[in-house]
């Protein structure tokens, strides 16, 4: 089988109000509403009060939900390791840069 | 539905395992497990293999049941008695008989398991309510390394990866577009993790690799090679062939060229998809005869009393 190349979508085009974001990502608003309170989710709130969530708000949902399901970990630890797993991603990404950086060369001169 | 092992080996311990012991064995693997931990392909079957495996025997009801009867005890219906399995089994597969009993020896199970579908129950395995929400958990996103030669990453094209899995060994063919670089996404949209029931699928990032390569350095777009000059081309300049990955190039070696003068010949590096291609970088490198002839050791000597030019001097 082929798998065509996904073109990265532009998770930022379409907002979705806490309605769909609930309905799109499979949960009850008021546990958006503490995800949120815990900073697990970062929505846009506009000038009447109304929460907006991007696209990419759906993945961090998922991944919450994931790894409450799977590792038990509580809420408010979440936040901690979310940060720590993001850090260790960006590191692993700047590591695998520089350690591809060309070598030998100049060493003869 | 994978094919069933032991429970006890899935997650390492001995069958006499204490509760707490079992426990801790799960955690750990749990948490190395973890699809959103890692992003291995593998990792996913693995840590669902782990949950279903504590799932049982962390109860003891269902471990009993499953040390009695083995990775079946799901069909066995739950008044069965063990020996009178074990019998059964021994005397040829035959199904086993329901006991007739007084009442107080039939062991009465809650749920009754043989009519779970387990697909339901582990085929997600995040897609179980009560997991923090309503819905099904969409899958986590996956990454595994692809090894690309310089050549490669210019031209392009179809490529197979094999991803390994423990039960799940999966073919992708793919194709590469001209011009990725060293730890470059290539994103295949919808073949990370499985999500639960339903769910949507996870992407699978495949991160690029470029070999070493004996000739080219890669820095981004832009390639390095080296150049290998004689002494009297890079004093008084020629014109050389160098190796590109689109073909040959001709470049002109400008007279003085000292070794480590890098010349560029411009958008000849990887190709941009997005913009303007990397440049091919000409190293000089003057390399002299390692043994020379006595007409050139005598120009070379005539040479010497007649420069007095100095490498070394200081400014």
């Amino acid at each position: 089988m082929t798998y065509p190349l996904a073109r990265t979508p532009k998770l930022a085009i379409g907002r979705l109000s806490l309605t769909r974001f609930c309905q799109a990502g499979g949960v009850h608003p008021e546990m958006v509403g503490r995800l949120v309170a815990l900073g697990l989710l970062d929505p846009e709130r506009d000038a009447a009060g109304n929460l907006w969530f991007g696209r990419d708000q759906l993945l961090a949902l998922a991944r919450v939900r994931r790894l409450r399901a799977g590792l038990g970990v509580n809420y408010a630890a979440l936040g901690l390791v979310i940060d720590l797993l993001d850090r260790v991603a960006t590191l692993e990404r700047e590591l695998r840069v520089t350690t591809s950086r060309p070598t030998g060369g100049r060493s003869w001169t | 539905m994978a094919p069933s092992r032991d429970f006890y080996d899935t997650l390492g311990v001995a069958r006499d395992v204490s509760a707490d012991d079992l426990q801790r064995a799960y955690r750990k693997l749990a948490r190395t497990y973890h699809p959103d931990i890692n992003k291995d392909p593998g990792a996913e079957e693995r840590f669902k293999d782990i949950s279903e495996a504590y799932d049982v025997l962390s109860d003891p009801e269902q471990r009993r049941r499953y040390d009695s009867f083995g990775p079946d005890f799901r069909q066995v219906p739950p008044d069965v008695d063990p020996q009178t399995w074990a019998r059964a089994r021994a005397g040829g597969g035959r199904r086993p008989r329901r006991r007739d009993g007084p009442a107080e020896d039939v062991r009465t199970q809650s749920g009754g398991f043989s009519d779970i579908d387990l697909e339901t129950m582990f085929g997600g395995m995040f897609g179980g309510r009560g997991a923090g929400g309503f819905g099904p958990i969409p899958g986590a996103d996956q990454e595994a390394e692809i090894e690309l030669t310089v050549e490669e990453a210019y031209t392009g094209g179809r490529r197979t990866i094999t991803l390994a899995g423990p039960d799940d060994r999966r073919t992708l063919d793919v194709t590469i577009p001209p011009g990725v670089t060293d730890g470059q996404r290539i994103r295949l949209s919808g073949q990370g993790g499985r999500g639960g029931d339903r769910a949507a699928a996870g992407d699978l990032f495949l991160v690029v690799r470029l070999a070493p390569h004996p000739r080219y350095r890669v820095n981004g777009r832009d390639l390095t090679v080296t150049l290998p000059l004689a002494p009297w081309e890079a004093a008084l300049s020629a014109s050389v062939a160098v190796d590109t990955p689109g073909g040959e190039a001709k470049v002109q070696v400008p007279a003085g060229t000292s070794s480590g003068r890098r010349l560029r010949l411009k958008g000849r590096g990887l190709p941009n998809p997005r913009g303007r291609p990397g440049d091919l970088y000409a190293e000089a490198r003057i390399m002299v005869p390692a043994r020379l002839s006595d007409e050139e050791r005598r120009l070379f000597e005539q040479l010497a009393a007649v420069s007095t030019f100095n490498p070394r001097s200081r400014p």
